[in-house]
């Protein structure tokens, strides 16, 4: 309850201070949307050389798509630390966070949220819908709320992972290399994970679950394929409590090895 | 009741070593060596609440490292800490409920919005209820002279303002024990004074304890009876201020104004008896150096007796230097056995 308050404290902070540059506003998002689009226009352009990617027709992949712009929405708002180590860890502004008596990583994520990344949630909720049509699947009432758990999961999975991945700031001294990387990998799991080779789908399923954000849960939805994905679908809310759990705890184990700076 | 116990605290950190040059850089990228460098060697204190004590030392000597670890933000390496009851980076989320910190070199509040924004945020973290925080507010607003910059932003604040502003927002959630780390750097006079006289009149009428760190040395004489030193990373001295300055510095000095020309062999003559040294400042000015064996008023007799006086002025050796000599020589223990 009184981690909801907080929050809502810190997002009208948020509005007051960033609704003042109108501008920086719209281009933010603008320009998520615009990278958002460049992906898809990607998707689009591989179709029109090939009727099928390992099984998957255009419209399921853009489905797929579209329910990943959903959590990564949700992620990018709340999740917003690119730049933890930089600034919490070189600069110090860890003490601060340190002596306020809220947990810090909660402190962390609101001091650094980020409503306008919203806005992808909303057009990929829109381009699931679109396709849901074009696919002509069956709808029942049920699987609005499946549906929210598999994003709740999914939300999870990726907190949990770049919850890890800033922690180990706490361990190391500039781990600055990590970060694209994973940006990089993250993106494999929005592709039907069966067109790539065991060990890349064996990583993405189960070391770094990306495939657990994108295109497993999607597959609940969908047809079902030979190598039937939707089998893990619902393992989904499961690999989100385990991975963030895993997150929190290297987190709470790193802030005892936090060291400052300067004076 | 202890405000603060601490006993063998210890504090190490790891630093990589870097290798010289190009090829060092190399050896550092497949094999790094470390330093295990100790910022606190083993120090115990006990504090009593209600108590302002003062925190000194030469920059490196461990004294943010031990705030930090009083505060729950470092965790210690070895040793025993208990503040205000609690063990600070194992309930820390209880513990800090309790304190007030302030860093006079980084900012506690939020950077664009306004001041009394930063402050009703707070107010939610530290779950202050709105009553309360109006009253507590009011009053320091009216303390502390703020009203008028409640509504600006942090960032268009002056040096003396953001400190007052940060003042206030480590006390709204009325803390038992304040930290203050170098609370005074780089503020000019009229504000050093006025938050100097603030801290004493917080401690007197609400008994809050103070831990504070200083390089200025008028903070430690205006507000703390008791005075920590630290050298690299140990206490060296740990006790009152006049005890300090009384027993490190070697003497005192008196300045005469005579009415005619007099030689300094003429006074050497009058004070013969007593172990004092002179020094001719001009024709009719001389001072007189003498240690505490030698008592001020056997001194001034010898002297008027001989000449005649217009002024006369005693100049205690003040605390910057009596602390330069102890920073210079290292240790105010070995300070002692040269005395």
């Amino acid at each position: 309850m009184r981690y909801a308050s907080l929050f809502w404290e810190y997002i009208k902070n948020y509005a007051k201070t960033r609704l003042t540059y109108r501008a920086d506003f719209w281009i933010e998002v603008l320009s998520d949307l615009l990278f958002q689009g460049m992906n898809l226009i990607f998707i689009l352009i591989v179709f029109q050389h090939t009727p099928s990617l390992g099984g998957w027709s255009e419209a399921e992949v853009v489905f797929v798509y579209g329910f990943f712009m959903i959590p990564y929405g949700v992620f990018s708002t709340f999740f917003s630390i690119w730049n933890f180590s930089e600034r919490y860890i070189v600069k110090g502004e860890m003490d601060r966070v340190l002596t306020r008596p809220a947990h810090s990583l909660y402190q962390v994520l609101l001091e650094n949220v980020d409503p306008p990344s919203l806005i992808g949630s909303f057009v990929g909720a829109i381009i699931m819908v679109l396709c849901w049509f074009q696919l002509d699947l069956p709808f029942q009432l049920l699987d609005v709320l499946v549906m929210l758990l598999l994003i709740l999961g999914a939300v999870l999975i990726y907190a949990g992972l770049y919850t890890a991945l800033s922690a180990i700031s706490f361990y190391s001294d500039a781990p600055t290399g990590i970060v694209p990387l994973m940006y990089n990998i993250q993106n494999y799991g929005r592709y039907p994970v069966n067109i790539y080779n065991k060990m890349i789908r064996f990583v993405l399923t189960w070391l770094l679950p990306f495939a657990f954000v994108g295109v497993i849960p999607a597959s609940y939805f969908l047809e079902k394929k030979a190598d039937d994905l939707s089998q893990l679908a619902l393992l989904t809310p499961v690999m989100g409590i385990i991975v963030f759990s895993l997150g929190l705890f290297l987190w709470n184990h790193g802030v005892k090895r936090y060291r400052g700076a300067g004076s | 009741m202890l405000a603060i116990d601490v006993k063998d605290l210890r504090k190490q950190f790891s630093v990589q070593k870097n290798r010289e040059g190009l090829s060092g850089a190399l050896k550092d990228l497949f094999k790094r060596e470390y330093n295990e460098v100790t910022a606190v060697k083993d120090i115990s204190f006990q504090i009593p609440q209600g108590e302002i004590c003062g925190y000194i030392g030469e920059n490196g000597a461990g004294k943010s490292t031990t705030i930090k670890m009083l505060t729950g933000i470092l965790v210690p390496t070895s040793g025993e800490l208990k503040v205000n009851g609690y063990v600070p980076f194992k309930d820390r989320e209880k513990f800090v409920n309790g304190i007030g910190v302030v860093f006079g070199q980084r900012s506690q509040l939020w950077w664009d919005i306004g001041v009394i924004e930063s402050f009703q945020l707070l107010r939610k973290v530290y779950r202050v209820s709105e009553a309360d925080f109006r009253k507590r507010l009011n009053e320091l607003v009216e303390r502390l002279q703020l009203g008028e910059l409640l509504n600006r932003p942090v960032r268009k604040l002056s040096l003396g303002q953001r400190m007052r502003c940060e003042l206030v927002a480590s006390l709204l959630h009325n803390p038992s024990i304040l930290f203050l780390d170098e609370p005074t750097i780089g503020l000019d006079i009229v504000v050093k004074t006025e938050i100097r006289d603030f801290l004493m009149q917080m401690n007197r009428e609400q008994g809050t304890t103070i831990l504070l760190t200083t390089h200025d040395l008028q903070d430690i004489e205006a507000l703390c009876s008791r005075v920590i030193m630290l050298d690299d990373g140990r206490i060296i001295y740990d006790g009152g201020l006049d005890d300090l300055k009384n027993r490190w510095s070697k003497g005192r000095e008196i300045q005469f104004q005579f009415a005619g020309h007099t030689q300094l062999a003429k006074l050497r003559q009058l004070t013969e008896s007593l172990d004092v040294t002179w020094s001719m400042e001009n024709e009719v000015t001389a001072k007189m150096w003498l240690p505490h064996a030698v008592n001020v008023s056997d001194a001034l007799a010898c002297v008027v007796g001989g000449v005649e006086i217009r002024d006369i002025k005693i100049i205690e050796t003040n605390t910057d230097d009596i602390v330069r000599s102890i920073y210079s020589s290292g240790s105010a223990s070995t300070a002692k056995e040269t005395v």
